[in-house]
């Protein structure tokens, strides 16, 4: 018996991942190209991780800097270094 | 030995222990009805006449035990009253036939060697319901100088009747530590947990009071989202939607007056009977506290807000559901304003928009930062044009609080243009003439809104991992980031998929992204990182799993 591809209404999935929204992007950025059912999933981890990643940086910087709060140069000098590498 | 083996070839043609014991015991000169019962003997597979030897060998000791203990005493715990109660209970067809026989056979050695009698006695007490066990544990009871010689016995005695051999290592065990275990599970019922460890004791769950309107407000989402699933990416129209089916059951006519284009406004409800209660009741409620508007309705709307707050930061990250958030907001206001079915009519829209999430989602926010200013019944036409300039998926997206303490001029109008493409089942069409046309810009905004609020989830996202407050500017940067995130990304699945030769980008190609970034690398695999971050639903999806059936999904 394997599990369907679709999930039941009632199950609440906590996290859940916007496969419409991702894959809106995608056919809106690339409509040449085709995207896999379970290839927006990995977009999503992907997404994840890098928003981890960019807010564990702009907290580092705002440390540094001393502010209880997070801003924008924080994130700005954060991004940069993140999308560096995330460039591939 | 001689007149043993011949007495026992006589007496059966094939011997077994459990005549041997009966005979023993007969001939122990005790009042039993046991001589009848001898006659009926099962007849075994006699093993090798080694065995029988051994058996005779042991049956002679039997019989000198015999005489030493001449009363059969039931009261005295002694190994023969409990070979009699065997041989009393024991059915002599039973299943456990081969292990009465065996486990007999073992017990003059303990008789021999060590007397056990009160662990013996809580055994006995048990004798008649646990046959089968106690027999095991008279067997395993055997320590001292025969054992060896006995497990051997038994064992090759086991072998030839089938009897598993499990039984024989459990003998090897330390018998005492058995028989105390079995003494404990026989001799000591389940205590009550709670008696002994008071922590463990389950308590009822703590309840909340119920909250009547956030209750029928969360059907009345769950009905909605039920009734209409896909409409998520409807963008917004520029004219006002339809308005309200919905039965004007107040009695107030001054409220009205002002704020009559709003009740037409409002959005149409699905004429659901909980809709109709949920107004009644509010109403009801604001009837009774109609002078004392002020006193009754900062409770009111604070327990809704809470109760909505509450809806709001759970549903925050799914779309459909700021819908849910635009309720709460919009439940707000208006009881504070004290115009009962207004109160009603926003909730019931604000409850019945279901999947535009962007018009839903500014409007939302604009609703929220006026509830805790001052109400003002503005026309639903100024309503609406604080709703295009707010650029409001991005302020959903900070808390709400902010947006409580932000400005507020106008009363906004509860009735996204999509609901009423949405739901079908809505006859307020012609309402829609009624409403004064909104000045607002269709153009760009069908292309942000739902774009914005996509990314709205990953900059609710990123203040959830940052842990620190965070300023709206910073907010912003970060939309700007995941936009450049995107595209980089793109970018490069394309190039990965053309060098595959493919047009269509497969997860291999995601995995390729991955490693370059350096989020997977030799010591983290794909599926590691899968399981650590994805739901189960999600990671049901992609990491292959072996069925029964020989299947696995997903297939390969």
């Amino acid at each position: 018996m394997a599990f369907s591809t679709t999930v039941s209404q009632r199950k609440h999935i906590k996290r859940k991942a916007p496969r419409g929204f991702l894959k809106r992007v995608f056919k809106r950025q690339k409509p040449h190209l085709r995207l896999e059912t379970s290839g927006d999933l990995l977009v999503h981890l992907n997404c994840l991780l890098f928003v981890r990643r960019l807010a564990e940086e702009s907290r580092m910087n705002a440390f540094e800097s001393k502010c209880g709060v997070i801003k924008k140069e924080h994130v700005q000098a954060a991004a940069k270094v993140i999308l560096k590498k995330s460039r591939g | 030995m001689a007149e043993a083996m011949a007495e026992s070839y006589n007496r059966d043609s094939e011997p077994t222990t459990r005549t041997l014991l009966r005979r023993v015991l007969d001939t122990a000169d005790t009042l039993t009805p046991r001589r009848r019962r001898s006659a009926r003997v099962r007849r075994l597979s006699s093993p090798t006449k080694m065995n029988v030897r051994r058996r005779s060998h042991r049956a002679r000791s039997i019989g000198r035990l015999a005489h030493v203990h001449t009363s059969g005493n039931l009261e005295e715990q002694t190994p023969r009253t409990l070979l009699k109660n065997i041989l009393l209970t024991a059915p002599e067809s039973s299943v456990m036939m081969p292990e009465s026989v065996v486990k007999p056979v073992p017990t003059p050695q303990v008789v021999q060697s060590s007397r056990r009698e009160s662990s013996r006695g809580s055994l006995e007490l048990q004798l008649p319901e646990l046959e089968p066990p106690t027999t095991l544990a008279l067997g395993l009871l055997a320590p001292g100088r025969r054992k060896q010689r006995q497990r051997l016995s038994v064992f090759q005695q086991g072998m030839d009747q089938g009897l598993p051999l499990s039984q024989e290592p459990r003998g090897n065990g330390s018998a005492s530590s058995l028989t105390s275990s079995l003494n404990l599970t026989f001799a000591t019922p389940l205590q009550p947990q709670s008696a002994q460890r008071p922590g463990l004791a389950r308590r009822p769950p703590t309840r909340r009071a119920v909250d009547v309107g956030a209750f029928l407000q969360d059907l009345r989402d769950t009905s909605l989202a039920l009734a209409s699933p896909g409409d998520s990416l409807r963008t917004p129209v520029a004219t006002l939607p339809t308005d309200t089916v919905l039965e004007d059951t107040q009695p107030f006519s001054q409220p009205l007056i002002g704020r009559s284009p709003s009740v037409y406004h409002s959005l149409p409800c699905l004429s659901h009977t909980e809709a109709e209660d949920a107004k009644r009741a509010v109403s009801h409620r604001t009837q009774s506290s109609g002078p004392r508007l002020q006193n009754h309705n900062p409770g009111k709307p604070t327990q809704l807000l809470a109760g909505k707050a509450k809806k709001v930061d759970a549903l925050a990250v799914s779309f459909p559901n700021n819908s849910s958030a635009v309720s709460g907001e919009d439940g707000v206001e208006p009881l504070q304003d004290g115009v009962g079915e207004e109160a009603e009519e926003r909730m019931e829209e604000s409850l019945s928009v279901s999947k535009v999430v962007a018009t839903t989602g500014t409007q939302g926010s604009v609703r929220m930062e006026k509830s805790k200013g001052h109400r003002e019944m503005t026309e639903a036409a100024e309503a609406k044009e604080p709703e295009g300039s707010s650029g409001a998926s991005l302020e959903l997206a900070s808390s709400t609080t902010e947006f409580l303490q932000a400005r507020r001029p106008q009363f906004l109008e509860p009735a996204p243009p999509p609901s009423a493409a949405v739901l079908s089942s809505e006859p307020l069409e012609p309402l829609s003439t009624r409403l004064p046309p909104r000045a607002r810009t269709p153009g760009p905004r069908p292309r942000q809104d739902p774009h914005k609020t996509g990314l709205s989830h990953y900059v609710k996202l990123f203040s959830f991992y940052a842990k620190m407050p965070m300023e709206k500017a910073a907010l912003e940067m970060v939309e700007k980031c995941l936009d450049k995130y995107f595209q980089h990304l793109c970018d490069d699945l394309e190039v990965f998929a053309a060098h595959a030769g493919r047009k269509t980008v497969r997860p291999e190609d995601l995995e390729l992204l991955m490693r370059r970034q350096g989020l997977v690398n030799d010591q983290v695999s794909l599926h590691v990182l899968v399981e650590r971050h994805l739901p189960l639903e999600y990671r049901q999806l992609l990491i292959p799993c072996a069925f029964s059936g020989n299947s696995v999904f997903p297939a390969q």
